[in-house]
């Protein structure tokens, strides 16, 4: 795993085995299964970065490493960032075995019980539904010049079930989805079909949202959202160091009320749980923000050694990609509020619910997401239902404007892009009351 | 892969799938990559790359299966699994993969002076910095560049057998000044993007956004550039003219075919002979690709159609399957969006420009809302950029944008898959 000029190289290997089932109006349009092999190899040359992305990589060949690690070193040797590793903290967490797996399922059997949930959301008064199921199995090998090997495997699946509703031209639509490390998870779910049929039909009914500033409340599938894309972004070492956040710099400082913690921890068993990080790294919980303060960042090895205030271990890679620092299973800590006591804080503005997804310009310090849907809040009741409705604002001023926080966090799951790579994220919170929040919305008076 | 030990490999597995299945197809990729990334102001970075997929297709009877592999050993395990995806899918009416066409014009997909050598990367990398020089005050702090070459073969079971040539060239810059941030990109399959105009213009747009000021809530006429519109076009409009879209009655065009949905300036089209990133003579089925029109005179006169949604909804094929890669079937998309009409100077009243847009994503594809924060929003007037504003969110709904819009810019650039000029946007709500 070495040559002259080399000062470190690593490799990872991941075979993967996905399964997709997509079923739309109650056409199977697809079920089946892909396979692939690929593998990274990095050189750490005088200076910097070397990196070769093949696939199917035979290990056993001296020979071919050899050709890949010289190809790499010539690579390396264009680069003229100097690079330092900071030394790697090393251990494995076991995957969590799988209540039912769903590798024993049939194909057959997996695409029955989905269609059961696409059926459930065909309510009357929805005109079109689709539901669709993933599942992948990741088979990863690392091996370092150190002489460092760790191998796991790891299945993800779930599902996601959409209803659209028309009425006089207009069109909503409503979505669930469920994912999972812990195994098929789609038995008994027919209820999360007819909630998405149900929420599209009474979108139908539901006024434009009118933007503006004013009190938010977020209920916790939009926080964690909040959670992932104001901060957890913002807090990852690469863009710290590039110069790309408007969290560097701030180690210490306080930039959110005593009652706000924020969390990375990909060693806990959710969505984006990993058993070691990317770079062969025992992964652990990171506290980015601790009551209030900036307490640390997101690190691989390169970004520590040049940073500090953190931890290794959030380097994370789709096959064939290099380690980059990401987010995982990201969340506010639960406060001591109850929701109706949010509410009545509240008195008038807006409660946010679920989550299209979001962005955010870390450099600049601003975000955007958008909820599903969201309620008017009148004299701390909630009251008519509003749609498309989002949320942006400049990360500082927002979490100084955290008011409350709920006592009961929920986590959800998705995928966060960056770089070019998708990997599987959960975030979480309670709810939590916003001040002077920037609500967009296309309503008028 | 030798191209004949690769002729052989498609041979085998037409032969192999032929025996369980009316019908194989094969969809073969293979290329070569070099990029190179910046980390402030040096190369950090720089990485080479191989790769090989294969997907598979078996009809039968009108049910279809698919599969796909990164392992040439893998090939039979690859088909096994398309026969069996095969035997759960819903039969539907189906005419049939495509007998081989004469497909004598070649589309502008390769460009033989792209080399895939790490200093044709570094070039880039040391071009944008040059042009971001021009603004002294804006910082680097990430920036790419990187040249492929690939070569993509389809072949199916009635004698089709396709191979085509493709490069791409890409650089991509970013730039900070205080809290302010730019960034520019250029791609295209020629060696003919222009790396000292992308590192110009993210230096500028984060250094001249800097000196941002507050504006009102209020209703503005809105410059979309055309990568702002390219992300909302994408995100929204292109799922809304597909026809699998259409059927499933998730689609707000759904009942306007032959009426105006669209201002009548208007033209939008889908032309895979377009100099631009999804150039192709023929679609990711192998049916001959042909420019056809989505929108003409603000009048929508076509969804897009692959060849299953066709055949189960008896409508004319045009040729509009693409692939995100090998390991994805064939769906249905556009290869070059491109959107003309009269140009128009449209900067001259004034007008809040609009250069990118955080968070398109989450627009609602259904019923065509969108909220989204605006990248480097500066007032226009007078033809020029005039005060920056520091902070804007556009609010609206595209499809009701569209059917009256302020006028269409001169010009146009590549943005992923779509050709698009800068579309002005009359009274649009504004947060600030």
């Amino acid at each position: 795993m070495s040559l002259p000029g080399i000062r470190f190289s690593d490799v990872r290997c991941v075979r993967a085995t996905s399964t997709h089932i997509d079923i739309d109006n109650g056409v199977v349009e697809s079920a089946g299964t892909s396979f692939s092999d690929t593998a990274l190899v990095r050189v750490l040359g005088p200076r910097g970065w070397g990196m070769i992305s093949v696939n199917n990589l035979d290990l056993s060949s001296k020979k071919e490493l050899d050709r890949i690690l010289a190809e790499g070193l010539a690579l390396a040797r264009i680069t003229e960032d100097p690079v330092s590793l900071a030394e790697p903290p090393r251990g494995e967490h076991k995957v969590p075995a799988p209540g039912e797996d769903p590798r024993s399922l049939s194909l057959e059997e997996k695409t029955r019980v989905l269609s059961g949930i696409e059926k459930a959301a065909k309510i009357p008064g929805i005109t079109s539904t689709r539901a669709t199921y993933i599942e992948r199995t990741e088979e990863v090998f690392y091996t370092d010049s150190s002489g460092y090997e760790n191998q796991f495997t790891i299945t993800r699946s779930g599902f996601s079930v959409l209803a659209v509703a028309k009425r006089n031209g207009d069109a909503q639509m409503g979505r669930e989805s469920r994912h999972t490390i812990h195994g098929f998870n789609l038995r008994h779910q027919e209820p999360m079909g007819v909630k998405a049929g149900e929420t599209a039909l009474a979108l139908l009914d539901a006024g434009a949202a009118k933007g503006g500033k004013m009190r938010a409340v977020l209920d916790p599938e939009l926080a964690g959202v909040f959670a992932h894309e104001a901060v957890g972004h913002a807090s990852e070492g690469d863009l710290v160091k590039e110069g790309s956040s408007v969290l560097a710099g701030r180690i210490g400082e306080q930039i959110g009320p005593g009652i706000l913690t924020i969390v990375d921890d990909p060693s806990l068993p959710e969505f984006g749980f990993e058993p070691v990080d990317a770079e062969g790294c025992r992964t652990v919980r990171t506290e980015v923000v601790s009551r209030g303060r900036v307490n640390a960042y997101l690190h691989t090895r390169e970004t520590l050694a040049a940073l500090g205030n953190g931890v290794a271990g959030h380097g994370r890679a789709e096959g064939g990609e290099p380690p980059l620092v990401r987010m995982s299973n990201t969340f506010i800590e639960a406060g001591d509020s109850t929701l109706e006591e949010i509410f009545s804080e509240c008195r008038d503005g807006i409660l946010l619910v679920g989550s299209r997804g979001g962005q955010v310009d870390p450099g600049r310090g601003v975000f955007q997401f958008n909820a599903e849907y969201g309620y008017l809040i009148e004299k701390g009741e909630r009251t008519r239902m509003v749609r498309d409705v989002s949320l942006s604002g400049e990360i500082l001023s927002t979490l100084h404007g955290i008011l409350l926080c709920g006592n009961k966090r929920e986590m959800h799951q998705g995928f966060c892009g960056k770089g070019g790579q998708s990997v599987p994220v959960s975030d979480g919170a309670p709810h939590i009351l916003l001040s002077d929040a920037v609500v967009g919305g296309s309503g008028a008076d | 892969m030798r191209w004949w030990v690769a002729v052989e490999l498609i041979e085998k597995i037409l032969a192999a799938g032929g025996r369980s299945a009316q019908e194989v197809e094969v969809y073969l990729v293979e290329g070569t990559g070099v990029s190179a990334e910046l980390k402030r102001e040096a190369v950090a970075m720089a990485t080479g790359s191989r790769e090989w997929g294969l997907s598979i297709r078996t009809i039968d009877k009108g049910q279809i299966g698919t599969s796909a592999t990164s392992s040439p050993a893998k090939w039979e395990e690859c088909l096994n699994a398309a026969l069996s995806s095969m035997s759960l899918a819903t039969p539907q009416e189906w005419h049939g993969l495509p007998e081989p066409a004469d497909l004598r014009r070649p589309a502008p997909s390769y460009d033989e002076r792209v080399v895939v050598e790490p200093s044709a990367a570094q070039e880039f990398l040391s071009l944008m910095l040059e042009g971001a020089r021009k603004h002294p005050e804006s910082r680097i702090t990430s920036g790419s560049g990187s040249l492929t070459r690939s070569e993509v073969t389809i072949a199916n079971s009635h004698g089709v057998h396709y191979t085509a040539p493709r490069t791409e060239v890409s650089c991509s810059l970013e730039a900070i000044c205080g809290q302010s941030t730019g960034s520019e990109f250029a791609h295209s399959p020629f060696l003919e993007i222009d790396p000292l105009w992308v590192g110009e213009r993210a230096a500028f747009f984060a250094g001249h956004s800097a000196k941002g000021l507050p504006m009102e809530t209020g209703q503005f006429d809105i410059l979309l550039s055309p990568v702002a519109l390219a992300q909302l076009f994408g995100n929204i409009l292109v799922p809304a003219l597909s026809g699998r879209t259409v059927h499933a009655g998730r689609s707000r065009l759904a009942p306007l075919l032959g009426q105006k949905c669209m201002d009548g300036r208007i033209d939008l089209c889908d032309d895979p002979f377009a100099r631009g990133m999804g150039a192709t003579a023929w679609d990711a089925e192998g049916v001959p690709a042909a420019r056809f029109d989505f929108v003409k005179g603000g009048v929508l006169s076509s969804f897009a159609y692959d060849l299953k949604t066709a055949y189960r909804y008896r409508a004319k094929p045009t040729g509009s399957a693409v692939r995100g890669g090998f390991s994805g079937g064939p769906a249905i998309g556009v290869h070059n969006l491109v959107l003309d009409g009269p140009r128009e100077k449209i900067g001259y009243d004034r007008a809040l420009s609009i250069h990118d847009v955080v968070g398109a994503h989450t627009a609602n594809p259904v019923s065509g809302d969108f909220s989204v924060e605006c990248q480097n929003p500066i007032w226009v007037e007078g033809g020029g950029f005039q005060e920056p504003v520091r902070k804007a969110m556009l609010s609206g709904n595209l499809f009701d944008a569209l059917r009256g819009i302020g006028g269409i810019g001169a010009g146009s650039r590549i943005v992923g898959n779509s050709i698009l000029p800068c579309v002005r946007f009359k009274k649009m709500q504004v947060i600030g």
